[in-house]
Order: structure tokens, then C-alpha cells, then sequence
């Protein structure tokens, strides 16, 4: 019983080791864009910079926007699809990609609503608690 | 008042929860007929008090009384009927209800045919979880601390700080925010229901397994507790299949399965669950009692109730594309979540050394070792799946701030699993059957095997498939496809109701065979060009301005009106314009993209995706358009595109923001026409024009009223112009008038401008006409001067083999199906 005992610990263990190991390495932490420059696909959250000129240009079939990173700096970046279609009501973006020449190519984009599955405001949700609690 | 009544008639069914449990709990100790009854009546009145909670919710909803929060937050007042009743299930307060109800009846069915000694623990812990969903919908304030998010709370109540409900706290919104475009789906409607009803089902289970602890009777659950969870698993597959085939034909995203938090949180209980199904019915078919059977029976409820707190505690609302926000419900979800698995595995410990041990050593081939590691296959593959979910929690062991996991996670440790598990499959039913040495498992398996490697290959070969590890997985696919089907037929021959397990395992093997086709395999349809294009991507010949290689692939397929490209070598692709007649949504476009074989033999069809306002998001300053995919399913593949732009959106999009600016700059001005724009076109008759979007075809003169022109009028006529916007099928007809008049002795002509139809600040004036020719000349103003392009942009791909996904899962369904059947059967029987 007890070679199989062991064995079994070894098994698991090993497993459970090699599991994390990946995970850890498959998820990373979000960041901002001068951070970003060493990483190849970085998580940058942000606002949208809507000074600055926007839009989907036919010719390159690229959809080109500036975002100001939660550390205030400023980006251009270059997303290969479509504007997404709630683009401008978001309040924080989270392009996937990496930084190239001081441009940040995003395969993926992620954007937080203040109305996602037309819910709450959290905005006034969170002054709500804190006025409760 | 109808809310008080609402949030009493709760709180009532609230205690009768609380009493009943109490009963429930008497009942188990003491044994005493009159608990049980007095519990059944009081649990029975919880359900008729939730049930008169929800049709007063109902009706608040069909009546649009706004000054509810939750009618306010999930419903308007233009949505169908249908939609109003799901809206019920739309919203998280109500989607709790929806569970309690559908637990309620599976409580009377477990009132009605669970025997003893099981009945008393098995419904104390059914009213114990419905105690804990009560407490997430009481709304019971508590000095500072509210318990739970009452559907019934009014505006004023969800939010205090509300601008609008400062200036008047009694103010009713004219109308609701309403429902999600996207959910408006019939799929949407009945996908909720079916998996709640999933959820409930999946807490008997737990309960049973419980109840063996508690009454220290670990071998005769097994027998009333097989139906529940088989059924239970039916109807969270549904769940998940409705929801992977709703995302597949109304999101964009271009697939059935994204691993997304909310997908997980039904497939990890239903993973568990299936773990649990296979020690169950080895342990009957042994009939001796099993740890693993209760241990999975436990933690398949606990996974239901740990993904609940993740979607629903708004821990993921970073990671996810759908989860709810948080409604102060975290503190409650983590108490519940912590209570039941505290009972269940401590009880499980607790009993630990009270069960009895394995008598007989387990040999490599037996069939409780293979069905044992079957079931470990499906519960690591859960625990992975878990843990990718849990990244917001867990991955702060790694980092501060934690991404979900790449989708390449999931991929890479599921599949060799499930390659594992396509092996087990079939050497499990080869030897849960007879009993087998290896000897005679070799003999049995020579010509499945024999069968396998050849139709692998022929897979391989015609599928062009180039990679090892798929090649593998291939094989693995067909061996259990094959292997089960032998081992379904041979049952099927001598007794058609046992194959119930035996059709699962071939509908595994569908559907392996189907996933990886789908996933690994769907393509891009791209015209040449941009595929020459992004094969120098590939090779790093492409550079930009500043000689940096460029590493992003075009994925689109541009489309100009009427004129074809060829796809693939396979297809002749046409744009043949769009249409706005006869939608479902207001302001909806469909478009016509028609597809003939490229060498023009065969059959030639229309695809038809369409764009569309997303009304609940859009204002009159800015549209927000979104997209219906159009899917065309076939047997051997499916293609799927939708309209990522338009020429059509890009120019309604362009006179918004035009409209905006006049609005804001000059509004005086706003009707008078930019006279930098000016063009003079002249037409023939049956002549037709382009100019910038639109087509205007000169049909006709047309006789002028004299009755409202000045009496000096020496001329007056009409032109019949038809207008239409290219690529269009609605034409407008406007007639223009010219005419001369004569004051004082000179000739003047009259020709006011008509409103271009559709089009904001464009005019069209008919300024001359020449009596000689008949040709007319038409003066167009606040219009670009050039003819504009009428395009459409695709994404379109190819996706082989997804009907044979739905297939697989049809199966997977069919197969626990007859095995309900069969259990059930023998339950009846016995009760």
C-alpha cells in the first residue's frame, strides 16, 4: 500500500504544481502602456482620449483611437477590427495586445458600460452602499 | 402598496421557509409523522406565498409601473409580450425567485416520492438552500445592513442619490431602460427556466448525499437520487447548449464557446455532476456503498452555488461579457456558499471513518477502477475549469491585479483530458458489461480498434490535417465513437433500455470529433487580395511608415454594390444592396449578399445579416448600431458572417453628426443648404442620374395644379423624379416644380428646392428646362459632388462541422434521456 500511497502524492502533487505553474504564467496582471512595452500581450486599462481624432479608416481596415492609461499616459491604438459598437458610452477600456514603437497594437478589446445588460448605474450603487454602510 | 404586499407576502414565505426547516429538522431526529406533515403544508404555503409574489411582480411588469425598480431596470414599454414575461427572469432579484419556484416543485416531488429513512434530512436541506436564496431576495433592513435585494424595492429605495429623485421623490419614469436588444431572442426567453430548473435538480443530490451521512445509510440513496441527477443534468446541458447556440447566431463574436465566466458556471456543476453519475451507477450496479458517489453528489451542489457567487457577486465584472452587478449580495453568496460546503464536507469527514471501506482490492481491470478514473477525468477537467473562472480570487496568488486566463489555458489542459476520457469511454463499457481479462479486452477491441485506425486515417487524409496532437485526437474521437457503438449496438439487440450510458459515450465522441472540426478549423472568407496580404504579414514582409513589420492580419471581406468577388475559388460573392421593408427592429437594415459557385455550376443562395439601432443605447445624438449575424447551417459546414460597416450606416452616422453641429453652431441656418455643395445635373426623360448615394431616375413630366400658382404664371411644370438611395430597394417619388411667370412686364421662374427624402440639408431644385429637347436640369444642393461608393464590409467565415457539435450534443441528451427512463422505470416500480 504505501509505494502506491506515495505514488499517489507524487501524482497529485505534480499535477497540482504543474496546473498552477500554467496558470500563473497564462494570466497576467493589468497594466499601463509604458509597462507594456516589454510584454508581449499586455492588459492596459484606460479611458478613451476623446480629444484626439478617432475612427474606422476603410483603407487600412483599422479601427484607430487615443487612450489615456490609468497612469495618465497617453497612446495611440491600433485595433484591427470594427469600432466596437459601444465604444463610446464606455467608461474604461481594456485593450489586449502589445506595444510596438510606441503604439499599441490590440488584438482585443474589452469595454466596460456603465450599462452592461442594461443594469444598474453602479456609480450611484456604490454611493448608495456607502451612504447604508 | 402592491410592493408591500409583495415584499410581505416574501417575508411570510420567508418564515414558513424558516418553520419548515425547522419541522424538516424534527422530522429527521425523532421520527414523528406529524412533523413531516405539518412541514409538507408549511413548505407547500411558501411555495403558493412565492408563487402569489411572482404573479404580483408579473403584473407590475405587464402594467409598466415604472416606479418600481425592477420594472424601471428591465423592462419598457415597447417590448412583446413574451419579452415582458421573461423579464421576470431578466434581472437578478427575479431570476432568484424563478429558482426558488422551480425548487419548490422539485421539493413536492421529493415530498411526494422519496421514502424513508431519506425523506426528513432530504428536505430539511432542500428548505436549508431555499432558506439561503430567500435571504437574497427579502430586502429585510436591519439597522444599517439590508438583507437581500427585494424585486419589490421602489427607485426611491435602489437609489437615494439619484438626481432625479431628489428634485422629486415621488417621480415616475415615462419609461423603463428596457431589455438588451441582444436578449431579445426566443432562446433568450427559455434559457433561464430551463436552467434553474437545472440548478434546482442538481441541490437533490447534494441532499441525498447528506441525508446517507446523516442517517448513516450510504448504500440505498443511490437508487431515488440517479433520476434527479440524471435530469439534472439534462436540463443544465439544454441550458448551456440553448446559451451556446444563442451566442452563436446573435453575438459577433463568431462561436458557441468562449469560456466565458458564465458558461463555466454551468458547465463546472454539470462536469461534477456527470463525475457524480458514474460513481452512482457503479455503485449500484455493485451494490455496495461508495465514498466518491457521495462526495461528487456534494460538491456538484457546492460548484453550483460557488459559480452563482462568482457571476453573481460581481467579482468577475472585469472578466466576463455578461455577469450581473453586484447588488450587495457578496457578504450573503459568500455565508451561503461557506454554510453548505462547511456541512457538506464536514459531515463527509465527520462519516469518513464510518463508512465502510472498499472490501475487494481494485484491479487495474475492474470496472469500478475504470469508471473511478472516468469520473477523476471529469472532475479535474471541472477543477481546471474552475480555476480559470476563479482567476479574479486565485490569480492574486501570482499577481496584484489579475487577468482572466488566456483561452489557450483552457484549451490546452481540457483537451488531452477529454483525449483521456475518449479512451476510458470505451474500455469502461467493455468491462462494465462482462468481465474482462486483458486478454479477451484485447480480442474484443481488435476490429473497433482495426475500425478506428482506418477511419482516422481517412479522416486525417481528406481533412488535410497536419498536426500530431490533432491526429491523435482524432483517433481518440472515433475509438470512443466506434468502440460505444459496437458495445450500444450489442445491447440494443438484447435489451434496448440498458444503452442509455452506451449512446452518451458515442455522443462524446460526436461531439469531440465536432469541436475540434469547428474551432480548430473555421476560416475567414477573404477575397484574394487581402489574403496575399496577410500571407506577407505571416512571412513579416509588411512594414509601416516607419519600417516597422506590421503584425495584424485584415480579417474583412469589403463588398462594393454589384460587383462580385470570388472567394475561395469556391464562390462568387455579390453585395446586391439592403433593404429596410418588413424588419422586425425599427430602422433595421438587411442586407443581400448573394452567393453563386465560383465556376457556376450548383446552387446559388442569399445570406442576409442584418445591422440595427440598438434602441436602449442610443440617443438622438449618436446611433448605436448592432448586428444580427446571419448563419447558413449545413451538413458539412456553416457559414457565418455579419456587417461590421456600411456605406449605408457610415452616411446616417455622418448626417447625425452634422445635425449635431448645425444644432449647435447655427441653428438658425439649419434649413438653408451649403452652397459650396451645388451640382447641376441634366436628365432625359427615362434618364437616370448618380449623385453622391443616391440614384435619380427622371420618369416623367406631370401637369401642374393651376389653381395654386400666381394668375400671371406663362409656364408651369412638374418633374416626376424618383429617388432612391443606392443599393437600396425604397425608392421616393418628388415632383419638383418649374415655372415662369411674368411681373411687371419681365419673366421670373419660380422653382422651389424639395428636401432630398433621407437625406438632412439636400435639395433638389428643377431650375431649367429646355423646350426644345425636353431635357430638364436639376440643381442639387448640400450634397457631395462626387458618386459615392456603395459598399458593405463582411465578416464572413466558414466553420466546418458545426452540426455535428449540435449533433453530439443531441445525443449526449438522447443517452441520459433512456437512462432516466430506465431508473425511473425501476424506481416507480419499488414506490
Amino acid at each position: 500500500m504505501k509505494p502506491k500511497l506515495i505514488l499517489g502524492i507524487v501524482a497529485i502533487v505534480g499535477f497540482t504544481s504543474l496546473l498552477m505553474y500554467n496558470f500563473g504564467n497564462s494570466i497576467s496582471t493589468y497594466t499601463n502602456f509604458k509597462k507594456a512595452s516589454n510584454m508581449e500581450s499586455a492588459h492596459v486599462v484606460g479611458t478613451w482620449e476623446k480629444s484626439k481624432d478617432y475612427g474606422f479608416s476603410m483603407k487600412t481596415k483599422q479601427f484607430t483611437f487615443y487612450m489615456k492609461d490609468q497612469d495618465g499616459n497617453i497612446r495611440r491604438v491600433i485595433y484591427p477590427k470594427q469600432k466596437p459598437n459601444n465604444f463610446e458610452q464606455a467608461k474604461r477600456l481594456v485593450v489586449i495586445g502589445k506595444m510596438q514603437n510606441g503604439v499599441f497594437y490590440a488584438n482585443d478589446m474589452l469595454m466596460k458600460c456603465p450599462s452592461k445588460y442594461n443594469s444598474v448605474d453602479t456609480s450611484q450603487f456604490k454611493k448608495n452602499n456607502a451612504t447604508k454602510s | 402598496m402592491i410592493g408591500f404586499i409583495g415584499k410581505l407576502l416574501i417575508d411570510v414565505a420567508f418564515l414558513c421557509a424558516i418553520l419548515s426547516a425547522v419541522g424538516y429538522f424534527l422530522y429527521s431526529q425523532k421520527d414523528e409523522e406529524r412533523y413531516f406533515r405539518i412541514s409538507n403544508w408549511l413548505f407547500g404555503i411558501q411555495g403558493l406565498l412565492l408563487l402569489a409574489a411572482g404573479g404580483l411582480l408579473l403584473y407590475l411588469v405587464l402594467t409598466h409601473q415604472f416606479n418600481y425598480y425592477y420594472v424601471f431596470e428591465y423592462t419598457s414599454r415597447d417590448l412583446q409580450f413574451k419579452y415582458l414575461i421573461s423579464a421576470f427572469w431578466g434581472g437578478q432579484e427575479g431570476s432568484f425567485m424563478l429558482w426558488m419556484l422551480l425548487a419548490t416543485v422539485v421539493s413536492f416531488g421529493l415530498m411526494k416520492w422519496t421514502r424513508k429513512p431519506y425523506r426528513g434530512p432530504v428536505l430539511f436541506f432542500m428548505a436549508l438552500s431555499q432558506i439561503f436564496l430567500f435571504t437574497m431576495i427579502a430586502g429585510i433592513h436591519l439597522g444599517d445592513f439590508t438583507l437581500g435585494a427585494s424585486p419589490f424595492r421602489s427607485l426611491a429605495d435602489a437609489m437615494p442619490n439619484a438626481p432625479f429623485l431628489q428634485a422629486n421623490p415621488n417621480f415616475v419614469p415615462q419609461d423603463g431602460k428596457g431589455l438588451n436588444d441582444l436578449l431579445k431572442s426566443p432562446w433568450m426567453v427559455i434559457h433561464p427556466p430551463i436552467l434553474f430548473f437545472g440548478f434546482s435538480m442538481m441541490t437533490v443530490p447534494y441532499c441525498f448525499a447528506m441525508a446517507a451521512l446523516w442517517k448513516r445509510k450510504y448504500n440505498e440513496w443511490i437508487d431515488p437520487v440517479l433520476p434527479w441527477t440524471l435530469g439534472a443534468n439534462i436540463a443544465l446541458l439544454t441550458a448551456i447548449f440553448l446559451g451556446g447556440y444563442w451566442a452563436y447566431v446573435t453575438l459577433s463574436f463568431g462561436g458557441y464557446w468562449a469560456w466565458d465566466p458564465v458558461e463555466n458556471a454551468a458547465f463546472v456543476p454539470w462536469l461534477l455532476g456527470t463525475a457524480g453519475i458514474h460513481m452512482m451507477v457503479v455503485q449500484r450496479k455493485k451494490s455496495a456503498p461508495s465514498k466518491a458517489s457521495i462526495f461528487f453528489a456534494i460538491l456538484a451542489y457546492i460548484g453550483i452555488v460557488y459559480e452563482t457567487f462568482l457571476t453573481r457577486s460581481g467579482i468577475l465584472a472585469d472578466s466576463s461579457v455578461h455577469s450581473f452587478v453586484d447588488l450587495g449580495l457578496y457578504g450573503q453568496l459568500v455565508v451561503f456558499m461557506a454554510v453548505i460546503s462547511i456541512i457538506g464536507l464536514g459531515m463527509f469527514i465527520y462519516r469518513y471513518k464510518d463508512m465502510p471501506e472498499q472490501k475487494d482490492r481494485l484491479s487495474l481491470m475492474s470496472r469500478e477502477f475504470m469508471t473511478f478514473s472516468g469520473a477523476m477525468v471529469l472532475f479535474l477537467i471541472g477543477l481546471i475549469i474552475a480555476l480559470g473562472t476563479s482567476s479574479p480570487i486565485i490569480g492574486r496568488l501570482f499577481v496584484d491585479n489579475p487577468t482572466p486566463p488566456e483561452v489557450s489555458f483552457y484549451n490546452s489542459w481540457t483537451m488531452p483530458l477529454a483525449m483521456i476520457a475518449a479512451l476510458l469511454t470505451v474500455l469502461g463499457q467493455y468491462i462494465f458489461w462482462k468481465r474482462q481479462d486483458p486478454e479477451s479486452l484485447a480480442r474484443e477491441l481488435t476490429w473497433p480498434v482495426a475500425a478506428t485506425c482506418v477511419i482516422s486515417l481517412a479522416t486525417i487524409m481528406i481533412g488535410g490535417i497536419h498536426n500530431i496532437y490533432y491526429m491523435l485526437y482524432i483517433l481518440t474521437a472515433w475509438f470512443a465513437l466506434i468502440g460505444n457503438g459496437v458495445i450500444m449496438v450489442r445491447l440494443a439487440m438484447k435489451n434496448p433500455k440498458v444503452i442509455g450510458g452506451a449512446l452518451t459515450h458515442v455522443g462524446f465522441g460526436i461531439l469531440l470529433l465536432g469541436i475540434l472540426a469547428s474551432s480548430a478549423y473555421n476560416s475567414n472568407l477573404l477575397d484574394q487580395a487581402t489574403k496575399s496580404y496577410n500571407q506577407a504579414i505571416d512571412q513579416g514582409k509588411v512594414t509601416d511608415d516607419q519600417g516597422f513589420k506590421k503584425t495584424q492580419k485584415v480579417n474583412f471581406l469589403e463588398l462594393k454594390l454589384n460587383q462580385p468577388k470570388i472567394i475561395n475559388n469556391k464562390y462568387k460573392v455579390t453585395y446586391e444592396g439592403y433593404t429596410l421593408k418588413n424588419q422586425a427592429r425599427p430602422g433595421q437594415q438587411q442586407y443581400r449578399i448573394k452567393f453563386e459557385p465560383a465556376d457556376g455550376e450548383g446552387e446559388q443562395f442569399v445570406m442576409n445579416p442584418q445591422v440595427y439601432p440598438m434602441l436602449s443605447a442610443s440617443t438622438s445624438q449618436n446611433i448605436q448600431w448592432s448586428v444580427d449575424p446571419d448563419v447558413r447551417s449545413g451538413l458539412f459546414s456553416d457559414i457565418y458572417m455579419y456587417v461590421s460597416g456600411s456605406s449605408y450606416v457610415e452616411r446616417k452616422n455622418n448626417e447625425l453628426k452634422k445635425q449635431n453641429k448645425r444644432a449647435k453652431t447655427q441653428p438658425a441656418s439649419a434649413t438653408q443648404a451649403d452652397t459650396s455643395k451645388t451640382q447641376k445635373i441634366k436628365l432625359n426623360k427615362g434618364q437616370t442620374a448618380s449623385v453622391a448615394d443616391f440614384n435619380i431616375h427622371f420618369l416623367d413630366y406631370s401637369p401642374v395644379d393651376s389653381s395654386n400658382l400666381q394668375d400671371s404664371t406663362i409656364v408651369a411644370v412638374r418633374a416626376k423624379l424618383e429617388v432612391t438611395p443606392r443599393g437600396s430597394d425604397t425608392s421616393t417619388r418628388i415632383d419638383p416644380l418649374f415655372s415662369v411667370y411674368n411681373k411687371d412686364g419681365e419673366n421670373w421662374s419660380y422653382a422651389p428646392p424639395v428636401q432630398i427624402p433621407g437625406h438632412e440639408g439636400g435639395s433638389i431644385q428643377f431650375s431649367s428646362v429646355d423646350p426644345s429637347s425636353g431635357q430638364i436640369e436639376l440643381t442639387i444642393r448640400g450634397v457631395d459632388k462626387k458618386v459615392k461608393d456603395q459598399w458593405v464590409l463582411l465578416v464572413a467565415q466558414e466553420k466546418p462541422f458545426i452540426s455535428i457539435v449540435w449533433l453530439g450534443t443531441f445525443i449526449l441528451m438522447a443517452g441520459f434521456s433512456v437512462s432516466i427512463f430506465r431508473h425511473w422505470d425501476r424506481e416507480r416500480k419499488k414506490s
